[in-house]
């Protein structure tokens, strides 16, 4: 067991950590933020998906101990004084999910979209959650959700 | 039709915030106080006998609380359908909770709980296990032989069952044909690839009375497999429903060995054992069957069928599960009573492999079905020179027929030929060429299947469960809860439901709340399956909906001093008929059935009536009126690289009959799910196997391959033919399963346009188009 400090949604979480342990098993279990979560825990299906200094990582394939250091932000860090960020308003109007499990992977990955490309092309949404799976088939309303989002940012 | 003021539209899912924010209801973040975690050891050979079984040195580990092997479990031979009474005559009751006899790779051998997971993993390697292994066999036909080697030891050649279904006189039939036509058609083993794993929590108080949470399909069938393995009283048994569940398309629908392992890890230590699966074991937990399904079938030159015969060969795996289940459903729902025709014969041949269990999985045997029938249909049109739709609309069922198979209903609501008529105008079907067109490397091609028959749910099936039931009550602030155990496992039904409550009750969608369920509390319901909730135990909240709205008006005509009967609630305000001036919010009315007897008001007290007090509450529980069948056509077009081989699906155009449309959001969703899923079956979903070990090798999902948001086509268009069913709720029958039923074949047939190859066996990779090009 090491001693680690997270820096989860700007709050500082000390945890005993063990070296093998995914941040996304540490975030779920030892942080207990249940937002993030594991559908393969190999890097495969990206329902684990937060952003490390704003890049989307798989969190299940990082070690925790690694990620001391950094900034984390999961599905929790969305929302802001108490007001949902607009890729979670647009998922709601637009029905962008069925069983929901794979979508706070999709909005942590959309938020990285738009973070640094504010206005996307279809194809660009698409491209930018094709690492992610989601069974339900729901894609063409989470691509729909994603570019409604980005134009309610806009017009904010 | 009537107007309604919920129904019919996409109200926002209730859910939605809490899945958008995390989702917190999902079964995989249940966690207790105390709680241990179990992890089980599996078989690496997939037949074998275990000589012995020592686990002395794993339960010395600091930290393991309890170990289970063969010796320590139940021996109760059981079936795993939730969906069936366990000692219904339909099933074989042959799988083992933990046996000593291996039958497939990855069969459970030994169980061990921990205080962490860490620990759990460790333990199982100093469980020494000394196998015997034995000859495995793999394909179906090659175990059905003489000298195989045997796999159960009350089956003859391993065949579980020989179904057989016929009508009229199939000799004759064939004698009538103008031409026969011939043909096999195989299927591959495919996963449900549901996102959250199967996962439980069982707790146990210390008189041994259990509280399950669990990713499963139907909390009621959880509890009776559970009492029936583990031979303790279902009262014994709470099963908690989840709020909703991360995806099961049928494979949650069985008892597996997580569930009776934690409850015997619990009972054993007197502490919550939580049990998740691995995506790996996930995907060796249950699949579709694959099936060999060979047609011979005559036909008139004018298109109509006069004669069919089909044999199916189904591998049901290591035990016998839904093997002897899904072959009926599949012969009846895809074959026997899909079209019109006086003389027909099936048999069915159910046979046991060294191959991990069959399991449900949306469209129950229907998939491989229709990718027989519909393919053989395509093929029959290019040899009459016809067009495969008028060829369909003649051997379809019309409206008001007799159900072909549940002769004790009628087609009441069957609109196929406008299915077809409406999604053949949108594809523009007029257009498209009857022979392979096109120059250059990439071809295009339009194709079309029906799925004619299905279900709403399960009525007139043998010894399948089929009643639901609900409760509804209002609060004093005029909103309502619903509790029922039925489980939303992403197809809306936290919405739907609520819809039709709200519809009924007169108050707005929002302002109904799916409440809280277990198995204690709320009526018995059958499964989340077979395409039955929004029909089924949407009836079921109707009437218990129906009940609260007439107790509503009893009060409010005390109130009101009114007749009943005069009264109307809608948008939560109690009117007078004709008179909306005389009025009184549901709020008013709620409140004043809950208020004491005498109230104390500014000018002293008053009285009020003893008819009026009591809590706003509607119950029922009931089969539901019948069995209406959705019906589909779909229409897809294709290109295919004649260098490569390669398949993109360009369009897709869903046209079904599905009566009144409740949430159109929710209808959509289903068939885009269906669709992805139904692309996946069709050009690259397999679940493989090492031929030497019978160990999974596609049990993670870089190797098992499934339409991501870049293969999909931009839009799936869907068309609702909106008829009006008159047993179903507000006029609406089920959906989900026809929506995966029939994409494969709608693509072969597409891909034949393209290009003319034909392929009978599924998935149609790019090599089997270049083998049929001639380029390999």
């Amino acid at each position: 067991m090491k001693a680690i400090t997270l820096n989860i949604n700007g709050e500082k979480c000390r945890v005993q950590a063990r070296p093998h342990w995914s941040l996304a098993y540490t975030i779920r279990e030892k942080v207990g933020l249940t937002g993030t979560k594991t559908g393969c825990e190999m890097g495969t299906c990206g329902s684990c998906t937060v952003l490390l200094d704003g890049q989307p990582i798989f969190s299940c394939l990082k070690m925790a101990v690694d990620a001391e250091g950094h900034e984390i932000t999961t599905i929790e860090g969305l929302e802001k004084d108490g007001k949902l960020h607009p890729l979670q308003q647009a998922f709601i109007e637009d029905h962008g999910m069925q069983c929901g499990f794979c979508t706070p992977g999709m909005i942590v990955a959309g938020r990285a979209l738009l973070d640094e490309n504010p206005r996307p092309s279809e194809q660009q949404v698409r491209e930018a959650i094709a690492g992610h799976l989601c069974r339900c088939g729901t894609y063409a309303r989470i691509v729909r959700s994603i570019l409604h989002a980005a134009e309610m940012s806009q017009n904010r | 039709m009537a107007k309604f003021d919920v129904v019919g539209h996409s109200v926002r899912r209730p859910d939605a915030y809490d899945k958008v924010t995390g989702g917190r209801g999902f079964p995989v973040n249940v966690t207790l106080p105390g709680m241990l975690h179990a992890r089980m050891l599996r078989s690496p050979y997939a037949h074998a006998r275990i000589r012995s079984i020592n686990a002395s040195a794993a339960e010395k580990l600091a930290g393991v609380k309890a170990v289970l092997t063969p010796g320590d479990v139940p021996q109760k031979k059981f079936s795993p359908l939730f969906f069936m009474p366990t000692e219904s005559n339909e099933l074989i009751r042959d799988l083992v909770l933990l046996s000593e006899n291996i039958r497939y790779a990855g069969q459970p051998v030994a169980a061990v709980a921990a205080s962490t997971p860490d620990i759990a993993e460790a333990a199982l390697d100093l469980i020494d296990v000394d196998y015997e292994e034995l000859t495995a066999v793999f394909d179906p036909e090659e175990a059905m032989q003489p000298g195989a080697p045997r796999i159960s030891p009350t089956a003859a050649n391993n065949i579980a069952r020989t179904p057989t279904l016929s009508r009229g006189d199939l000799e004759a039939g064939f004698r009538e044909a103008d031409e026969i036509f011939e043909g096999t058609y195989c299927t591959q083993r495919v996963h449900t690839c549901y996102m959250e794993p199967r996962v439980c929590v069982v707790d146990s108080d210390m008189q041994g009375n259990l509280t399950v949470y669990a990713s499963v399909q139907h909390i009621f069938g959880l509890r009776e497999k559970l009492a029936y393995v583990l031979s303790r009283p279902e009262s014994g048994i709470k099963v908690v429903k989840s709020p909703y569940i991360g995806g099961g398309f049928g494979s949650k629908l069985d008892l597996v060995y997580i569930e009776p392992l934690a409850a015997l890890l619990s009972l054993k230590t007197r502490r919550p054992v939580r049990m998740e699966h691995t995506r790996y074991e996930d995907f060796i937990t249950n699949a579709r069957h694959p099936m060999k399904v060979y047609l011979k079938t005559g036909v008139k030159k004018d298109g109509t069928f006069t004669a069919r015969y089909a044999k199916t060969i189904v591998d049901t795996g290591a035990y016998a599960t839904h093997g002897p289940e899904v072959i009926m459903v599949h012969a009846v729902f895809s074959f026997f009573s899909a079209y019109r025709c006086p003389h027909q014969k099936w048999d069915g041949v159910v046979v046991y492999t060294n191959n991990m269990l069959g399991g449900a999985f949306r469209g129950y045997g229907a998939p491989q079905g229709c990718w027989a029938v519909e393919s053989q249909i395509d093929e029959i049109c290019h040899g009459l020179k016809m067009d495969p739709l008028e060829f369909r609309l003649k051997n379809a069922h019309h409206e008001g027929d007799a159900h072909p198979f549940l002769k004790q209903f009628t087609l009441a609501s069957y609109r196929l030929a406008d299915c077809i008529n409406q999604g053949a105008e949108r594809i523009g079907w007029k257009n498209r060429s009857r022979t392979p067109s096109g120059a250059g490397t990439k071809r295009r091609g339009i194709g079309v299947a029906c799925h004619p028959l299905w279900v709403s749910g399960c009525v007139g099936l043998p010894d399948i469960y089929e009643h639901s039931g609900a409760i509804v009550k209002l609060n004093r602030d005029g909103t309502a809860d619903l509790a029922t155990a039925t489980i939303d496992m992403g197809t809306g039904q936290n919405t739907t439901l609520c819809q039709i409550a709200a519809e009924e009750l007169g108050i707005a969608a929002e302002s109904v709340r799916m409440s809280y369920a277990d198995t204690d509390t709320v009526p018995f319901d059958a499964p989340s399956h077979a395409s039955r909730v929004t029909y089924s135990a949407g009836n079921a909240v109707k009437a218990a909906a129906g009940e609260a709205r007439r107790r509503l008006l009893q009060v409010a005509g005390e109130m009101l001093e009114a007749d009943a009967a005069d009264l109307e609630v809608r948008k939560g305000i109690v009117q007078v008929k004709g008179s909306p001036d005389v009025n009184l919010t549901v709020a008013e009315v709620v409140s004043r059935a809950e208020s004491p007897l005498v109230q104390m008001t500014a000018a002293g007290p008053k009285v009020t009536t003893i008819k009026e007090k009591g809590s706003i509450i509607g119950v029922s529980s009931m089969a539901p009126p019948g069995n209406p069948s959705p019906c589909a056509a779909e229409f897809v077009e294709v290109e295919v690289d004649t260098e490569t081989g390669a398949v993109k699906v360009l369009r897709v155009v869903y046209a079904h009959d599905i009566g009144r449309v409740i949430n159109p959001a929710a209808a959509q969703g289903q068939v885009e799910g269906g669709v992805q899923q139904g692309i996946g079956y069709a050009l690259m979903e397999h679940l493989q196997f090492d031929p030497g070990t019978g160990a999974c090798v596609t049990g993670d999902f870089l190797d098992y391959k499934m339409p991501t948001a870049v293969e999909m086509p931009a839009e799936i268009e869907s068309i609702f033919i909106e008829s009006d069913e008159p047993t179903g709720p507000f006029g609406a029958k089920g959906l989900s399963e026809v929506c995966l039923t029939i994409p494969a074949p709608a693509i072969a047939n597409a891909i034949f346009n393209a290009v003319g190859v034909r392929v009978r066996d599924l998935p149609i990779t790019p090599e089997k188009i270049l083998a049929g090009l001639g380029k390999l």
